[in-house]
């Protein structure tokens, strides 16, 4: 049937296209605060998803709950891969000497590399099966099937950007955060560190990264070498809304989800030439993404 | 003598080590490296005009790879072309898609402009992994066995090719790196609106940057479709961009040598780590990381910084220009002044959304004369000087230039009309010496095309002495003569603002806009700002002044105009100024302020 296909490419494109905004919320945060971005926060999402599976199945395994083993893979997620979002800051942005972009995005380009190394040492080359709490529960609506797994990552999704938002505009971080973003150096008058909210950035980056692999990885099938694929979803879809308005990424997300899956319907082959091509006409037309800021220099 | 030396290092040395390395390293194996380095480093040459000189960034070049890869390999096996002409013409496609993403990314920065090379070169990826009818996708297609006028290379000749064309292309890079093409990419480079100012049109010269760029990228490919005969779509992957792009900032980014340390630790390192397979991607992440801590500006970068290379390479500059310094006095270069209405600006609107930064203001400047804009801060000076020099497009009103209507030129239209400025915010090219600086003002006088200067005719470097010469010499008027080869930024702030009055002198002006040029400088600097300016004004240039420093407006300017609040308040000589009540009621407050200051008037 027709329409229930469109109907079920729409919900697919909405559920993979919530997980993309919240990894490229990592995105936005790092950038208003550094300028900088982690080019392999993909690498962050692949290492959350296969922490997440290792942790899930280890748990599940000697007996334990799905739901407690699933609340544990979460937790042990976003402790280590906010030590890896603080790491990264450390070694790869704090002690560049220079501020031009291409520093920045070959220093964290070697860090995935490292990570990349790491997981495929520890995983293994192949890709694995990743459970999910809700087993393979399908909702049946009469016209069309869903997963529950898929609603689940759509509500979390919107529970993260809410959790998100009411973090940055309403906790003494978030302004804090705000106020490096709009003004680095007066911020630091007011007895602000920039440096610790960095730190804090990355550190947030990295566990949405974290938060996101354990979302996507019974959607996927993770493994060592999945991080490149999700990073640049992410960030197309971080430029595609304007890197600097939180709200743009999500919706940029949402709308790079579903086309990629109407594209989909017409023809599998060329679904993601057609994402890229499209890139290529916002940025063209639009150099600040959708629903980005323009602003005009000053000389 | 400095010619001999040149092809001695630049052609001859390289051809000799080409033709005796397989008297050394006679293995299929290492030819076969050989090969793929050489190739690899053709395209890094090219990626370093972009990054390295005119500081835009490329992670697509995977792209042009891909397209002179297969678009070589189909011309050869399906319109059957010799395989070097096919290589020549796909080489030229990949230098029109070099133009297309840069028409695309032109007003693109940082991330945005990333992705938008990501995103053509995912494209071409994506289409040669999928479009498999013609490229064969991840399967591959055989190409032939290049044969020159019916001879078949075999892979020590292959590589003898490959060399041959490298050294050619080397020696046209580095004559693109001395001449006035590597300075204008550097100098759009370092700031796009100084560059603009000084008449370069920077689409125009970002467009030239991406197509070379693309077309030795496109060379490279299609070296490497007759390789091994064979070409696969997983070869042209994002990986293999990154790759490039690290090569060059390893090598250092914007050096004449650096292209060959970069393509070394690219293709040699994998060489030595065969045996680490497991872990190659961890060593060569963690050596990339160390090198961009300890090295940001690349090996060659950190070499010459030791003194022993610097003190080298500052006096090959000075000798190779064969710059005169002789006593009798340096003159101003100027043109004809001309009498009567020069500048009009009429009902000049400039608004920001809700502001109107500028508000139906009019001025006429007349030729010959000092005119003065004055005004407290956020009454408009700013806006008025970025709307004269084209930077800004003004909301409503006309600019007339000699009569002529210049309202919708843009900022490098209004520079060849005669018309340049000075920044408040210093806008100098960072990255090149004071004398480089004044050179790249030239801009509109040199005549030599691309071509010429690809072959650095004599005619090329005589044009560079001859204007060399006279950058000196406005040197000598600004009286920065012996700070010619100092780095631009190394100079204090007032001197620096010396350095953009002389660089706008280079062009010849009709009309010289001068954004509060004592800004920031020493009471002892300022002194000399204005020794300068007066001497300009005598020599019968056209100012428009725009300052804060009352002592020079007053003494300098033949005519001024008040603006507060984005409205001319008044204007005529500096006496009239001085006396006018609104002037003094601009700066210092009113009535209502003094008694508000008192304390006998309360606000609300």
């Amino acid at each position: 049937m027709e329409l229930t296909d469109i109907l079920k490419a729409l919900i697919n494109g909405l559920v993979y296209g919530s997980v993309y905004a919240i990894i490229a919320q990592g995105y936005y945060i790092t950038f208003i605060t550094t300028k900088t971005l982690n080019f392999g926060q993909g690498d962050f999402v692949m290492l959350g998803s296969l922490i997440g599976l290792s942790t899930f199945i280890t748990i599940t395994a000697t007996g334990g709950s799905v739901w407690i083993a699933f609340i544990a893979s979460l937790l042990l997620v976003i402790v280590i891969l906010g030590i890896c979002g603080w790491g990264l800051e450390q070694v790869a942005i704090r002690p560049l000497k220079s501020w031009h972009s291409i520093g920045w995005i070959l220093s964290t380009v070697a860090v995935s590399m490292i990570v990349r190394n790491v997981a495929m040492l520890i995983w293994g080359r192949d890709v694995l099966m990743a459970p999910s709490p809700f087993g393979r529960a399908i909702l049946d609506l009469g016209i069309m099937k869903i997963r529950y797994h898929d609603i689940f990552v759509l509500v979390s999704a919107v529970v993260i950007m809410l959790l998100l938002y009411v973090f940055l505009k309403k906790s003494l971080f978030g302004k804090a955060l705000e106020a490096v973003a709009f003004n680095r150096d007066a911020a630091s008058l007011m007895g602000i560190n920039p440096r610790l909210m960095a730190s804090i950035a990355f550190i947030i980056a990295g566990i949405l990264a974290g938060v996101g692999g354990v979302l996507v990885g019974p959607m996927v099938h993770p493994g060592a070498f999945i991080g490149l694929f999700l990073g640049l979803k992410a960030f197309a879809v971080a430029i595609i809304g304007g890197i600097e308005n939180p709200r743009g990424i999500f919706i940029g997300g949402l709308l790079l989800g579903v086309l990629e899956n109407l594209f989909t319907l017409y023809s599998t082959s060329m679904k993601e030439a057609a994402a890229f091509f499209l890139i290529l006409v916002i940025l063209a037309v639009l150099p600040q993404g959708l629903f980005g800021k323009r602003v005009k220099e000053k000389f | 003598m400095i010619k001999a030396k040149w092809w001695i290092y630049q052609i001859g040395i390289p051809l000799v080590l080409l033709y005796a390395f397989p008297w050394f390293f006679n293995n299929a194996h290492t030819i076969h490296v050989a090969q793929t380095f050489l190739i690899t480093y053709i395209v890094i040459v090219g990626l370093n005009l972009l990054v390295g000189l005119s500081n835009q960034l490329s992670l697509g070049h995977v792209g042009f790879y891909a397209i002179g890869a297969y678009a070589s390999a189909i011309l050869t096996m399906k319109v059957g072309l010799n395989f070097f002409a096919s290589i020549l013409i796909s080489a030229l496609i990949a230098a029109v898609f070099g133009a297309i993403v840069a028409l695309l990314s032109l007003r693109a920065k940082g991330p945005y402009l990333a992705m938008v090379t990501i995103a053509f070169g995912e494209l071409v990826s994506i289409i040669a992994n999928r479009w498999v009818d013609v490229t064969g996708g991840p399967a591959g297609i055989k190409t032939s066995v290049p044969s020159l006028f019916g001879f078949e290379l075999g892979p020590i000749q292959y590589m003898w090719f490959i060399g041959l064309l490298a050294i050619i292309f080397t020696a046209g890079a580095t004559n693109i790196f001395r001449g006035r093409f590597g300075r204008t990419f550097t100098a759009f480079g370092n700031s796009e609106v100084a560059s603009e100012v000084l008449g370069i049109n920077v689409r125009k010269w970002k467009i030239l940057a991406f197509s070379v760029s693309a077309f030795l990228a496109g060379v490279g490919g299609g070296l490497f479709a007759f390789q091994n005969q064979f070409i696969s779509s997983t070869t042209f992957e994002l990986n293999l961009s990154i790759m490039f792009l690290i090569a060059v900032i390893i090598g250092g980014s914007g050096t004449k040598i650096g292209p060959i340390i970069g393509t070394v630790v690219i293709i040699g390192l994998p060489q030595f780590l065969h045996n680490f397979v497991d872990y190659h991607l961890m060593i060569f992440g963690g050596i990339l990381l160390i090198a961009l801590i300890l090295l940001p500006d690349g090996i060659v970068g950190a070499l010459t910084k030791l003194s022993f290379f610097k003190k080298f390479s500052s006096k090959k500059v000075n000798t190779e220009l064969g710059i005169l310094h002789d006593d009798r006095e340096a003159t101003i270069d100027l043109p004809d002044g001309i009498s009567g209405k020069l500048l009009e600006l009429q009902n000049i609107s400039m608004h920001f959304g809700g502001l109107k930064a500028i508000d139906d203001v009019e001025i006429e400047v007349l030729g010959g004369t000092v005119h003065g804009i004055i005004g407290p801060n956020g009454s408009g000076k700013s806006t008025t000087v970025n709307v004269l020099s084209g930077v800004y497009m003004p909301s409503g009103g006309n600019l007339l230039w000699k009569g002529k209507n210049i309202t919708k030129y843009a900022p490098h239209g209004i520079a060849q009309e005669g018309i340049t400025r000075t920044f408040q915010n210093l806008q100098l090219f960072e990255d090149m010496s004071v004398l480089q600086n004044v050179m790249v003002g030239f801009h509109r006088h040199f005549k030599t095309g691309f071509l010429k200067n690809l072959l650095y005719l004599g005619q090329v470097s005589n044009e560079e002495r001859y204007y060399a010469q006279k950058a000196y010499d406005l040197l000598r008027i600004v009286g920065l003569e012996e700070r010619a080869y100092e780095k631009a930024s190394d100079l204090p702030y007032g001197e620096q603002r010396l350095v953009e009055i002389a660089r706008g002198l280079a062009l010849k002006p009709d009309l010289l806009i001068l954004d509060e040029p004592a800004a920031g400088a020493s009471p002892k600097e300022i002194e000399k700002i204005m020794d300068v300016i007066q001497r300009l004004k005598n020599a019968g240039l056209s100012i428009i002044l725009v300052e804060h420093h009352m002592d020079i407006v007053m003494n300098i300017c033949d005519y001024i105009t008040v603006l507060d609040f984005g409205k001319k308040i008044c204007e005529g000589t500096p006496e009239t100024i001085q006396n006018d009540p609104r002037v003094i009621e601009a700066y210092l407050g009113g009535e209502e302020v003094n008694q508000l200051v008192a304390g006998t008037k309360f606000v609300g």
